[in-house]
């Protein structure tokens, strides 16, 4: 298989990244490089207190800075009536800057803009802000109580945000009490972060002809166009937002920030270009942050290990305001997921959500909509099942896997499984790990006292939203867009809705413009993040950019490929119905002789079109019939060092099934990026709070990623089953990796340590947990 | 974060002595360590911008502090609040004062502080000992200052 696909077979082919030569030159083009004439710079002042009244601020040496042309705080956005910036799934709203009192540490109080970023900096060092401290909620158990009001604002006087069920309350709890074992956990995942490399950013002006020229790090530029529209109030058509080159987002930059808002309130203001661009610390401590699920996870089943019911409750924890960015009929997202690759049949999920007085947010880092809670509670789940009843974890998971002939498969709490193969795509794993030499090893090491495991992972995903009918953002429906235009020279350009941030777009939606109508993918171009040009589309996130944007991008080709069949005809001197497509070429049917090329058919379109409509291009809106179910198998073994309770990941075999490969290299590339993900959120990284709100974790010193050194060598290896309602097959992988590692890892750890009758640890599994985890387990408390 | 100190400072000099410095706005003021500038509002309050360092964290704090001597002459109590570069501090401290005896006075005292942002995350690595010694050297210069 080539690596340079030229015409002919281009799905499946790893081929080069069109974009790396860029990148790796230093090349890119980032928001932080962008600069206009006599542009100035924003710099925030943020709270330090985590719940506290203001009293007063005072502006006033802030104005005395050398460069410093205003300062703008809560009270001028209220008067403008810019004071609250709606969330995106449109059941709460947040302040830009705070208005009467600040609701978590770090949060944005006043804007300070000035001619350079140090004076804007030495600018917002003194804007003297008069606090009165207020009691701290730093965690939902407390938040529940609601002894501390923390949003008088809502209309409802309490806490809780909301409560959201699915599923069969009551048959569960039957199906539970009359079941013969039964377990029941409490796992939380931590509060993490998705830390991209480039934090967020932005830089606003207004041009002469009076629009907004908005250029800023965002995964959805669409959705903010619209987003700005309905906030400031400016016409749709004069806002034009660019997403230009993006390093790494994984759901950091979908919201809306109170940074952007102050950018466009400046610029709007003063009349000139203002740049911002945040610090690490003011990436890790105020924006989108993941996870922070209590999780009461409970699985009955029969003493063969058949799973007969599942039930989850979970206590969510959403800081001082809800900014998840869920789709407005799923404020707990796809959490329903819980019930896995397993034949459940019946099941209730709860989530009840709370404000707390800490950084708002709540589904970022590469997960489809708390897919990833849902991933790990079932698979920590199904290894203390396998626990509780002396059976082969994988043994479990096998008895219970959904079969390849139930799909598509309808899930206890509602989902349409498309397909997959889980005991195939579990063998491959088991077989590429040496699985039976494995638990021989095990055996031998635990005779001689050594802590090995071997934790497995089988997850579903669900991704792609979604089906209009169930998903919306803001109310517009999560459909996704594609334009592609073929020149007269056979070259092209395909524009999406979606925009990357790093998964290839530019090279893997050429390949399918490609393998669609037989062209040169290295003369196709990709072109995303710019309103002006691009179709409306609702952004990459949740592993939608194929099953969804992918789809429409075939959809569009295939029309192009329709209308070039009518010039086809024209050109073979027959009739439509007698031109046939083959081998990437139309072709008279029955005379393979008979052949005019896509290249030479384009070249006609605009030169020897007939009476055919000139010009070759084509628009497609595709709503996707279904979400799609990437699976996979991951298997980790880890040994243990007993005395200092060190984790070493020996061995790490994925095994994904994502349907259809586009690009095999992009595909493992994203597979080895999400699993170093999920390596650092099994063991690295939370976001910490003490119980005075103080976040602990603002700096890469404190908030570890892991480098080359700390990252376990990946093995990686796929089975595909296609999904057979996307038209390539595709279901979408980008966030798989980092929704089925993590469970894989903390099931290793707790293999290892299962001798000791340890049970349960919550990640990160750091090294001073194992440690306390082993010495509490040898002084007989575990 | 919350810290809490507390030490014992002896001073070769007579209680009226000790308790008229003490309770000086300027005087005190100017016993904080790396004091840049003190201004004085009454008898009980004034203003001080003392250079900070904590790890990596180095800057200016603005604070605001209140004087409270008991009437009895025993014990002063003393808050502060300010902050700067987006931290935020909230220091109580209290020293009770003792006749020890050859014209000497004791002066008791404990300190807590609540330090917030910046500053806490550095947390217990550094800040602890930082925030000991700005306290503990404040009342070894009242002892300095009263035995020249």
């Amino acid at each position: 298989m080539s690596a340079q696909a030229t015409a002919g077979q281009s799905v499946g082919v790893a081929m080069k990244r069109k974009e790396d030569p860029r990148f790796i030159q230093g090349k890119g083009n980032y928001v932080d490089d962008l600069s206009f004439p006599g542009m100035l710079y924003l710099a925030l002042v943020r709270s330090p207190y985590p719940h506290a009244e203001i009293k007063n601020i005072d502006i006033a040496e802030a104005m005395k800075v050398p460069g410093v042309k205003a300062v703008i705080t809560g009270k001028d956005l209220e008067a403008a009536g810019l004071g609250w910036l709606p969330t995106f799934h449109g059941f709460d709203k947040q302040m830009v800057l705070a208005i009467g009192k600040v609701l978590f540490q770090y949060q944005e109080v006043a804007a300070v803009f000035a001619e350079s970023r140090e004076a804007a900096a030495d600018g917002a060092e003194v804007v003297e802000v008069e606090y009165e401290p207020l009691p701290v909620v730093a965690d939902p158990f407390t938040s529940k109580t609601d002894k501390v009001l923390l949003r008088p604002d809502r209309e409802g006087k309490t806490n809780h945000i909301f409560h959201w069920e699915v599923g069969d309350r009551d048959g569960t709890a039957r199906a539970l009490e009359s079941s013969p074992k039964r377990i029941s956990q409490r796992m939380w995942f931590q509060r993490c972060h998705p830390a991209p490399l480039e934090p967020c950013g932005c830089v606003a002006y207004f041009d002469t002809m009076g629009r907004l020229q908005f250029h800023v790090t965002s995964q959805a530029p669409h959705v903010y166009r619209t987003a700005l529209a309905l906030v400031t109030g400016i016409a749709e058509d004069k806002i034009h937002v660019i997403s230009p080159d993006l390093g790494g987002g994984f759901g950091n930059k979908v919201p809306v920030y109170p940074g952007y808002v102050c950018a466009i309130v400046g610029a709007l203001k003063i009349g000139r270009p203002v740049k911002w661009v945040e610090s690490r610390t003011e990436n890790l401590t105020s924006t989108g942050f993941a996870r922070d699920y209590h999780m009461d996870v409970e699985i009955g089943a029969t003493e063969d290990g058949r799973v007969t019911a599942l039930r989850v409750a979970t206590t969510a924890d959403h800081g001082a305001f809800d900014a998840a960015a869920d789709p407005s009929k799923y404020p707990a997202g796809i959490f329903g997921i819980v019930t896995g690759s397993y034949t459940f049949p019946v099941a209730h999920a709860e989530v009840d959500a709370y404000f707390t007085n800490k950084a708002p947010g709540g589904i970022a880092y590469r997960c489809s909509f708390r897919v990833t809670e849902a991933s790990f509670a079932i698979e920590r789940g199904m290894d203390i099942l396998a626990d509780e009843l002396g059976i082969d974890s994988v043994e479990l998971r096998r008895r219970n896997f959904i079969k390849k002939d139930q799909f598509p498969y309808p899930s206890a709490l509602g989902f349409t499984y498309d397909s997959g193969d889980y005991h195939k795509t579990l063998d491959t794993a088991l077989e590429k790990i040496g699985y039976a030499a494995l638990l021989k090893e095990q055996a031998e090491q635990r005779a001689k006292g050594e802590l090995m495991g071997i934790g497995v992972s089988t997850f579903t995903e669900v991704v792609g939203a979604g089906p209009s009918k169930h998903f919306d953002i803001l109310g517009i429906k999560m459909f996704d867009s594609a334009e592609i235009r073929i020149h007269p020279t056979g070259a092209g350009i395909v524009r999406a809705g979606t925009k990357s941030q790093g998964q290839g777009h530019e090279t893997t939606w050429a390949q399918i413009v490609a393998e669609e109508l037989g062209l040169d993918p290295q003369t196709i171009m990709v072109e995303e993040g710019d309103t002006d040009t691009a179709p409306y589309g609702l952004g990459t996130y949740a592993s939608r950019s194929t099953p969804v944007a992918g789809a429409a991008i075939t959809m569009a080709a295939r029309r192009i490929r329709e209308k070039a069949r009518k010039v086809a005809a024209h050109l073979l001197e027959v009739g439509e119905a007698d031109v046939e497509w083959k081998d990437y070429k139309f072709q008279v049917k029955g005379v393979p002789a008979k052949v005019v090329t896509m290249k030479e058919v384009a070249f006609a379109a605009y030169t020897n079109m007939g009476p055919n409509e000139p010009g070759l291009e084509a628009t497609y809106y595709y709503d996707p019939p279904n979400m799609t179910y990437p699976n996979g198998a991951y298997i980790a073994v880890v040994d243990v060092d007993r005395e200092i309770g060190e984790v070493k990941v020996r061995r790490f075999v994925a095994v994904d099934d994502c349907g259809t490969v586009i690009n095999p290299m992009v595909v493992e590339g994203q597979i080895h990026g999400g699993l170093t993900e999920g390596f650092a959120i099994a063991f690295m990284q939370e976001i910490q709070y003490d119980s005075d709100g103080n976040n602990l974790n603002t700096n890469f010193t404190d908030y570890l990623v892991p480098t080359s050194l700390e990252t376990p060598h990946w093995e990686t290896a796929s089975t595909v089953t296609p999904s057979p309602h996307h038209p390539l097959g595709a279901k979408g992988v980008g966030e798989s990796p980092n929704v089925g590692s993590p469970a894989a890892f903390v099931n290793a750890v707790i293999d290892a340590l299962s001798p000791l009758g340890v049970r349960h640890i919550d990640m990160p599994v750091t090294r001073d947990k194992v440690w306390r985890a082993i010495r509490d387990a040898e002084s007989g408390k575990a | 974060m919350n810290l809490q100190y507390n030490g014992e400072e002896q001073i070769p000099a007579g209680w009226d002595k000790v308790w008229a410095f003490v309770t000086d706005p300027e005087k005190v003021g100017n016993c904080f360590p790396d004091v840049i500038d003190v201004t004085v509002h009454d008898a009980t309050h004034f203003d001080a911008v003392v250079k900070v360092g904590v790890g990596p964290v180095r800057g200016k704090f603005k604070l605001k502090v209140e004087l409270m001597p008991d009437a009895g002459g025993q014990r002063l109590d003393m808050k502060m609040s300010g902050g700067g570069f987006g931290s935020a501090v909230d220091l109580t401290a209290g020293a009770d004062l003792v006749e020890a005896g050859a014209g000497a006075t004791a002066l008791k005292w404990r300190g807590q502080a609540v330090a917030r942002g910046p500053v806490a995350a550095v947390g217990g690595r550094v800040l602890d000992a930082q925030a000991k010694k700005i306290i503990s050297q404040a009342f070894a210069n009242v002892r300095e200052r009263l035995s020249a």
